[in-house]
């Protein structure tokens, strides 16, 4: 395996970490796959474009705004969609989910276009060590990365917010009885993860293109990351991202990279099969 | 007469449209146990789950401490010290048995550590297992770190639905003994209990419940003693 190779998985396990780890947090609480992350990063990487091209902002002060603009978008969503809802089954939560996302996704290409975009920024040789290459914007990728899983894992660990909304993905209705005000916690989680989708949009606009389905596609081996870790534990979304980085690279080898995102459904399937749990979930026993 | 500090009256609730307790008026006095009898159905923790403020009422009125609690939220009716430990999924699985008892003093965070101290010396076998997941505790474990999360807010009244059921012999004997002690610290208990023989030996006084409301009430010694109730809901003793 060429050291290319594992710089490469390196930097996809960086891209998808944090929204495994939001879309984790985000079915811990709200109990159900949201298939509309792929549209809340799609809001991000063009939030981000709109306002580093559009409005000429340094990518710093575009990337931020881009973060917030998507914390409101999904908690937005979920105040007007998902809330009034909470009460039907997962199933129709997911199928909802999906609808939401092609809405947000048309509306991006109504005002947008199906063009691809890229942000304004200096074209810069990629830096090499050994046999290997990696752009400047990579290098932060995984350091942002690397940043987000550490402020993450000190949130839930350390922080009395953490671990209220460890409770509430945990058993909501204790959680309740012992005082947790459950609608703050979730607004918070949802804004939360929103950031995180949102700088997910920037970084698939730095490491892919910007284009109405850039989140869409990204969707697969966000959720085979996450089903992978465990789905509902964040940690395990984070191992999950860094072996299904790999194992999408890896099959660079055999298979034509055409076809990697089977790699994301055949890692579902396999683990649906075998260890439905995921790395480092728990089986609910139904008595 | 000692102080009530738990009163309902003619209090009914259910699931939506479905009423499953009506007219349900008790009351628990300051330093008593209250052990609370019936078959499947009768409404027993139903009514356990709207006087902790998990199901709202439908009628009546609860009242802590003389204060009025009624159609208040759960976590409101925590602060007004009384403290509730449901019959299953009682205890934050995939937190150690540490966390569990931080989020037992969740509206209190001052008095966590001290609190803390308290439950730890009260249930000096919940100390090597500070560090362990209450989701791989036994049952028996588990109810400690249930109770002992209940007490963080050192309530003057406790709500226990059915606290043996799914424990072996052994800890049933176990689990009721710590109910007695945690009396002895003054707490008041109303305990829902299917072992009812069991509950009501170490209760003060006894509530049978039957389709929804209270069918017979008394010193738990007498219903021990009473035919009727004997025969309907004790089993068989002789």
């Amino acid at each position: 395996m060429s050291l290319q190779l594992l710089v490469n998985a390196l930097v996809n396990a960086a891209l998808i970490a944090p929204p495994a780890m939001a879309f984790s947090l985000l079915f811990g609480i709200l109990r159900f796959p949201n298939f509309a992350i792929g549209a809340y990063i799609t809001v991000g990487a063009f939030a981000a474009y709109s306002l580093n091209v559009s409005l000429g902002l340094p990518l710093v002060v575009a990337s931020g705004g881009a973060m917030i603009i998507t914390a409101v978008v999904v908690w937005l969503t979920h105040v007007v969609v998902f809330r009034p809802m909470q009460d039907q089954s997962p199933v129709t939560l997911l199928v909802v989910s999906i609808a939401a996302a092609f809405i947000i996704e048309n509306v991006i290409r109504l005002f947008y276009s199906a063009d691809v975009r890229g942000f304004n920024i200096p074209l810069e040789r990629p830096w090499k060590f050994m046999d290997a290459r990696i752009t400047r914007e990579q290098v932060e990728i995984i350091i942002f990365s690397g940043l987000i899983a550490v402020g993450l894992h000190f949130l839930l660990a350390h922080t009395r917010i953490g671990r209220a909304m460890r409770a509430v993905a945990d058993n909501p209705m204790l959680a309740a009885i012992r005082g947790v005000n459950a609608t703050w916690i979730t607004a918070f989680t949802t804004a939360l993860c929103g950031l995180l989708f949102g700088l997910t949009g920037v970084f698939a606009g730095l490491d892919l293109v910007i284009e109405p389905l850039v989140g869409w596609n990204l969707t697969i081996p966000i959720f085979a990351a996450a089903i992978l870790g465990g789905i509902g534990s964040p940690y395990g979304a984070m191992v999950g991202a860094i072996l299904v980085g790999l194992a999408e690279e890896a099959t660079f080898l055999i298979i034509p990279s055409t076809y990697k995102v089977g790699v994301g459904f055949a890692i579902i399937a396999v683990l649906l099969l075998v260890r439905p749990q995921g790395l480092f979930g728990t089986l609910e026993i139904k008595k | 007469m000692p102080e009530v500090l738990l009163e309902t009256r003619e209090l009914t609730s259910g699931y939506g449209k479905a009423v499953i307790c009506s007219d349900v008026s008790l009351k628990v006095a300051a330093g008593e146990i209250t052990c609370i009898i019936g078959p499947n159905g009768a409404g027993k923790s139903t009514l356990l789950k709207t006087i902790a403020g998990v199901l709202p009422p439908i009628d009546g009125q609860i009242e802590v401490a003389g204060r009025n609690v009624t159609g208040q939220s759960a976590a409101e009716v925590a602060r007004s010290g009384m403290a509730y430990v449901p019959q299953e999924a009682n205890v934050f699985r995939q937190m150690t048995t540490h966390e569990n008892l931080a989020m037992g003093g969740w509206i209190d965070e001052q008095r966590t550590n001290a609190a803390r101290d308290e439950v730890y010396e009260m249930f000096p076998d919940l100390v090597p297992l500070k560090h362990v997941r209450a989701g791989d505790l036994s049952g028996g474990q588990r109810q400690m770190v249930a109770f002992g999360m209940a007490l963080m807010l050192s309530p003057r009244i406790l709500l226990l639905d059915e606290p043996s059921a799914g424990l072996s012999p052994l800890m049933v004997g176990q689990m009721f003994d710590t109910v007695v002690r945690v009396n002895g610290q003054g707490v008041a208990i109303l305990m829902v209990e299917q072992n009812a023989i069991q509950g009501l030996k170490i209760s003060h006084r006894g509530i049978v419940m039957a389709g929804g409301q209270i069918a017979m009430e008394g010193a738990a010694s007498d219903l021990l003693e009473s035919k009727s109730v004997s025969e309907l809901y004790l089993g068989s003793r002789t």
